[in-house]
């Protein structure tokens, strides 16, 4: 019964051991350490490139501070239509020409950016 | 979230945010609070707890009589279900005559009213859809025109909450997964293939059917459960914890399979938002429906297996027969409602605020022809109540508090059951398995 009675203790210690491995893995919020990311005053400047169902560079959170705008370029290998959840932007999409969408950041929230044919998620826009 | 993502209709203007507004992530500060609170209420439980069951069905704060009075009158429940029955009438008009486009009001008052708002009442005020729900009076109605009992029943009813679990794990399914799930035809044919079995059911095994086997109804009463309003055995208002609510339910048949798929759905939800996850899926050669439906079925055999094997432990631990792990896995499965309820809350919170003020825009129009019938056709949503850290400080405490009634509830369980001497170590299992949803649900609301 004595052993059962440590089994609490360690459980407790494995299990923050654990959390504090986890949280250490998981990337820093707020670094907005998206690859690809250019700022230049109050405007962040992304080029995204689609090939087929493969997004470059890999979709990651973009810290957009209120205010401040992201000129998001997007080249497809085929046509689409991309559309900016939560700012009302939509875009057509033409198989190898750059396309640029200006999002100005109003209300905090996180925002996706995706295209529709395929379904894919292109980054997430985080406004804060 | 990406759920009610507005429909790929070139000719309207892109809706208003329509769902696509999701939260930040959990500040780490808020992640690492939480999780230390979790971890220490559990290992303060264990030592410090109480050692005779104490919660009595007796106990509670009873109502003053004028406010017992107007929960019981008869005006009360007929006004309610008057206006459940408008809503739906008014949504069905929506659904059979109005557009197919983000303009139309039905995936709203599905999958944001029903659905969450639903939670978030019966977490307040108790299993309300029991009251309200529109196919019970519906059937009781036709057997009322029919002049035959209320009680008409063709078979015994035997499948204790089976029904309601697959029901819920299929709605979840549909919200979270099925592709088109906003568009009109889609939920044409799930409203009224809903309707029609719940008629079919009702009509076999008569309206036990809806006691049992409906899934907004065991929905709606399990998180009921959590409301500080309750009715004690005698009859009587009283407020009382959420801990009296959930004690009082005893293990039933198809208990465990409903729990694990409303904390399973919701973690699920949680979890396809991750980034990391959204670029497997898309880039993964298997079909993403395939990957998404398997992924989800997972979830919810993830939550059954953990507690199923916690109670073995338990029941091991406490030197029972590996057989009593199936009724053990039963006796504490209520008490991860509170931590299922945290889920929900931590998850929705803000599109309920947010979405669910917005469908008062899209209702006023029912039938996309530019009117305004309900005068709410220009109402902006008011964003109070989802400012980040308020949104921040709400997920973090009700993941929190659902932890520590969900430790609370399963102690107590635990010296009800078992025997004295083994209580203490036979509620560990569970304590760990409970730590790993904590911990689980505070990393998802962190991961970007």
């Amino acid at each position: 019964m004595r052993a059962f009675r440590a089994l609490p203790y360690a459980v407790c210690v494995l299990a923050l051991a654990g959390a504090g491995a986890c949280s250490s893995a998981s990337p820093e919020p707020g670094a907005g350490g998206a690859t690809g990311v250019v700022s230049t005053g109050s405007v962040k400047r992304l080029a995204v490139t689609i090939s087929g169902t493969t997004v470059t560079p890999a979709p990651a959170q973009v810290d957009l501070p209120i205010g401040s705008t992201l000129e998001l370029v997007v080249t497809s290998d085929h046509d689409d239509e991309l559309h900016a959840h939560g700012f009302d932007v939509e875009a057509q999409l033409k198989a190898g020409a750059p396309t640029t969408l200006r999002l100005t950041a109003t209300e905090a929230g996180a925002y996706e950016v995706e295209t529709h044919d395929p379904a894919l998620t292109l980054l997430t826009v985080a406004v804060r | 979230m990406a759920l009610l993502a507005p429909l790929v209709a070139p000719a309207l203007a892109p809706a208003h945010g329509v769902g696509s507004r999701g939260d930040l992530p959990l500040p780490f500060t808020a992640l690492v609070i939480a999780a230390v609170a979790a971890l220490v209420i559990s290992f303060v439980a264990i030592g410090t707890l109480w050692r005779e069951p104490r919660l009595r069905d007796t106990d509670g704060l009873l109502l003053p009589g004028p406010m017992a009075a107007l929960l019981d009158s008869r005006w009360l429940r007929v006004v309610a279900r008057v206006l459940a029955a408008a809503l739906t009438l008014w949504t069905l008009t929506a659904l059979v005559l109005g557009p197919d486009s983000a303009r139309n009001p039905v995936p709203h008052v599905v999958y944001v009213w029903l659905w969450v708002g639903l939670a978030f009442a019966s977490m307040l005020l108790g299993p309300v859809w029991r009251v309200i729900n529109p196919l019970r009076w519906l059937h009781a109605g036709l057997l009322r025109l029919a002049r035959v009992s209320p009680d008409l029943a063709a078979l015994p009813y035997r499948w204790g909450l089976w029904p309601a679990a697959i029901g819920l794990g299929t709605f979840t399914w549909v919200e979270l997964v099925a592709e088109d799930n906003t568009s009109l035809g889609f939920l044409r044919l799930l409203i009224a293939g809903f309707i029609a079995v719940s008629l079919l059911g009702a009509a076999v095994f008569g309206r036990t059917w809806f006691d049992h086997a409906d899934p907004f109804e065991a929905w709606s009463r399990q998180l009921g459960l959590l409301s500080p309003l309750g009715r004690r055995p005698d009859g009587r208002w009283v407020l009382r914890t959420p801990l009296h609510g959930v004690n009082g339910l005893r293990g039933q048949r198809g208990l465990v399979p409903t729990v694990a798929v409303m904390l399973g759905g919701t973690a699920y939800d949680g979890f396809s938002a991750n980034l990391s996850w959204a670029t497997f899926v898309q880039t993964s050669p298997v079909p993403s429906s395939l990957l998404r439906t398997a992924t989800l079925l997972a979830f919810f055999g993830l939550v059954a297996t953990t507690i199923w094997l916690a109670s073995v432990v338990s029941v091991r631990l406490a030197g029972e027969p590996f057989a009593r792990s199936f009724s053990f896995v039963s006796d504490i499965a209520p008490s991860l409602i509170p931590i299922a309820g945290g889920y929900v809350i931590a998850h929705y919170w803000s599109l309920w605020v947010y979405q669910g003020q917005y469908a008062w825009r899209l209702l006023t129009d029912p039938l996309g022809t530019g009117a305004d019938l309900l005068g709410t056709a220009d109402l902006t949503p008011n964003d109070l109540l989802i400012q980040p850290t308020l949104v921040a400080t709400i997920q973090a405490v009700s993941i929190v508090v659902g932890h520590l009634l969900g430790v609370l509830a399963a102690h107590e369980r635990a010296i009800t059951v078992l025997d004295r001497r083994s209580a203490v170590v036979g509620q560990v299992p569970l304590m760990v398995v409970m730590i790993f949803y904590t911990l689980g649900g505070l990393t998802i609301l962190f991961a970007p």
